[in-house]
Formats: structure tokens, C-alpha cells, sequence
């Protein structure tokens, strides 16, 4: 019960974030492809090109980047994006499979799959499908895919090792997954965790040990942390999952600028949570 | 959805495959149609070109019971009828058993 009260208040939440209702202010609108995006999704590192490759809209800055799966794809290669959003990682790994390639982005929000499916038909693209799923439960044939990717989207998942499960199921023999994520560093004050908003990425973070102990205890093998690193500030005061870390406390979230803005708990919260939080890349293979 | 898309799709809740494909509307892609599970029955609604495979706790009945009724020549009686989560017979049933 507690799975599908957290698994409302995810789609909730990211739906608002889609439609633009929530999070966003009229100066710097997270609808479109702001700079500040692309700015930060450099940061993360996506190239230029290919940010300027894909439609605009598609980028919502809200991973933590997940430029090694990408750059991993080869021609002809099914690849599934777990957690697609507005299809950014979608539309890059299209280009990297080719025609004879396809990539398919499962999201469970309606408003983020129609958004994806509005870039999609911008972008012309023939060989990236959509659909209307959850992790918890894909919707695709045992054995089929060549690569599982997703950016940021797992730690939102209440079960985790189902997740990956489902990953390891529907990947084919020697197939891989290139996943990029939040984690825990160590744990966060109750506190924090609590007063996090429902839809927050850390209300539902793992420990980075636990969650590499749950890829391999779905079967994984060969599993490998390509890269890790802690988040910067910008990224927390633009990432609009994170911002709400704050919003209950600060009266004008949308504007922060500087850490100092911020008021001495908010403070406190903000800087426990960047200490307390990691990135990481992480690659596996099915046996 | 593209129908190639149909070489991998597989039932969320028993990953039953391979599914049973109705297109109700097609235009490039297949804009309106039904996707089932022959398996556990359950059905699955293609809507403006996006196939809906949620588990049936994120479906509500409200949102979808329209879609088999705006459907229900074409498709099977035994779904209408006994396909999970939602069947058409047992809503009407339910409101005729109301109404008298």
C-alpha cells in the first residue's frame, strides 16, 4: 500500500512537472529548452551537438545524465529507456542505434508520454516508440532488448529490486544495463527525509552499497561504477525534484540564485542533502 | 504504435507473449486499438497511438470504460465480457440491477 501511495504521488508530481503547472515561473519557463537546461545538462555530460540534435522540449533538466549509456549504443541495438519523461535520452539513443535500431521509452505518466510523443512527431522520428508502463511491470518480451537505460528515474521506484529484475528478464544473453542515478552516500536525517516533498527523489533513495547489492541480486554480473559524483548546488536549485527539498520552508524556491538566499534551516537541509547524496553511472551485464 | 512493435511486447502482469493485436483506427501508425492478453484476459487500449500497459492498480475505470464501450463491436465478447481489469457486462449489469 505504502508502493502505490508512493507511486501516486511520483506520477502526480511529474505530471504537473510535464504540463509546466508546478515548478515553473513565467521568467524561466522549464517547458521549454531553457538555457539553463542546457547548461546543466553540459554539465552532466551531454555534448552540444547533441543537445542541439533533439527536439526542444525534450530536455526538462530533470536526470542526472547519462552520457556513457549513450555513448555505448551501437547500430541496430534495442534499446529501452526506463522512465523516458519528455524523451531526451530517447531521441539521442535513436540516433546512435540508426534505422535498423529501435529504442522504446516506457513511462507511467500520461502528461510526460504525451509531451514525448509531441517531440517525437517534431523530431520526425521513426525508430523510437512510446508507451504507457511502469517499471515495476514492463511490458516487453522476455529476452529482447540489447540495452536497458534511465537516467535518474530508479531511485523514485518504492521497489527497487523489482525493477531490476524486470531489467535482467527482458534483456537478451550478454545484454546490459547503463543506468545513472541518485544514491545515498549515508543516510539521510529522518528529518530531511520526511520532510521531503512525496514526489522527491531522495524520499525513496537507497544506499549505494544496497543498491548495488540489488543489481546483483537480480542477476547481474560484471558490475561496474563508470562514474560518481556529488551534486553541485545549481543543479539543486534548478532540478525541480529537488527544489521542493526546500519549498516548504523557503517562500521563493523558484528564484534561488546562491545557497546564501536561502534561510538558516533551509540552509542546513540543502547542505546535509548535497553531502549526503551521490550520482553514480553504473553498468551491468546478463550473463 | 507500429504493429513491428508487437515483436516485443509482452503482458506487464504475467509477461504473457505474444499478445493479441485488434486495430481499430490506423493512419501511418495504428492510432486506436486493443492490445490482449490471451493468457489472464486482461486488455490494454492503444489511444492516440500510445499502448497503455499500466498494472491495474495505476488504471481507473472511469478513464477507460468509454474506450470498450466506443469500441464494443469490435471487440471480442469474451473480453467485454470477462477481460481484466474492467468489463463492459458487469458495469451494465450492475446499473440495470440499479435502475430496477
Amino acid at each position: 500500500m505504502e508502493e502505490d501511495e508512493n507511486r501516486k504521488n511520483v506520477r502526480e508530481g511529474y505530471a504537473k512537472i510535464a504540463t509546466g503547472e508546478h515548478y515553473c515561473n513565467a521568467q524561466t519557463s522549464c517547458c521549454d529548452s531553457s538555457t539553463t537546461h542546457e547548461e546543466l545538462s553540459k554539465k552532466m555530460g551531454y555534448t552540444e551537438e547533441e543537445l542541439n540534435s533533439i527536439p526542444k522540449g525534450s530536455n526538462l533538466g530533470l536526470g542526472c545524465g547519462n552520457p556513457a549509456a549513450l555513448a555505448s549504443l551501437q547500430e541496430g541495438e534495442t534499446v529501452i529507456d526506463l522512465g523516458s519523461g519528455a524523451g531526451v535520452d530517447c531521441f539521442l539513443a535513436a540516433k546512435k542505434v540508426g534505422e535498423k535500431g529501435k529504442v522504446i521509452g516506457i513511462d507511467m505518466t500520461p502528461e510526460m508520454l504525451d509531451k514525448a510523443r509531441e517531440n517525437a512527431r517534431k523530431g520526425n522520428y521513426k525508430n523510437v516508440e512510446f508507451r504507457l508502463g511502469e517499471i515495476e511491470h514492463l511490458p516487453v518480451a522476455d529476452n529482447t532488448a540489447d540495452v536497458i537505460i534511465s537516467n535518474c528515474v530508479i531511485n523514485l521506484a518504492s521497489n527497487k529490486k523489482k525493477v531490476y529484475e524486470e531489467a535482467f528478464r527482458a534483456l537478451r544473453s550478454g545484454g546490459r544495463i547503463m543506468v545513472s542515478d541518485l544514491v545515498l552516500k549515508r543516510e539521510l536525517p529522518a528529518s530531511i527525509r520526511e520532510g521531503a516533498h512525496p514526489s522527491s527523489c531522495i524520499k525513496t533513495a537507497i544506499l549505494k552499497d544496497k543498491y548495488l547489492k540489488t543489481i546483483e541480486e537480480a542477476g547481474f554480473k560484471d558490475i561496474k561504477i563508470l562514474d560518481e559524483r556529488e551534486y553541485c548546488f545549481e543543479e539543486f536549485t534548478d532540478d525541480p525534484d529537488v527544489k521542493v527539498i526546500v519549498a516548504n520552508r523557503s517562500t521563493d524556491t523558484q528564484e534561488l540564485k546562491s545557497i546564501s538566499e536561502l534561510d538558516e534551516e533551509s540552509k542546513r537541509i540543502v547542505k546535509e542533502t548535497l553531502a549526503s547524496t551521490l550520482s553514480i553511472n553504473v553498468s551491468a551485464m546478463k550473463p | 504504435m507500429k504493429k513491428k512493435l508487437m515483436d516485443i511486447l509482452a503482458c506487464p502482469i504475467d509477461k504473457y507473449y505474444p499478445l493479441e493485436l485488434h486495430i481499430f483506427e490506423e493512419k501511418d501508425e495504428i492510432v486506436e486499438g486493443l492490445i490482449i492478453c490471451p493468457k489472464c484476459l486482461r486488455w490494454y487500449p492503444i489511444r492516440e497511438e500510445i499502448p497503455e500497459m499500466l498494472p491495474d492498480e495505476l488504471r481507473d475505470e472511469k478513464d477507460e470504460l468509454p474506450f470498450l464501450k466506443k469500441w464494443k463491436n469490435e471487440i471480442p465478447k469474451k473480453i467485454l465480457s470477462e477481460g481484466k481489469p474492467f468489463t463492459l457486462k458487469i458495469k451494465e449489469r450492475a446499473m440495470a440491477k440499479k435502475n430496477s
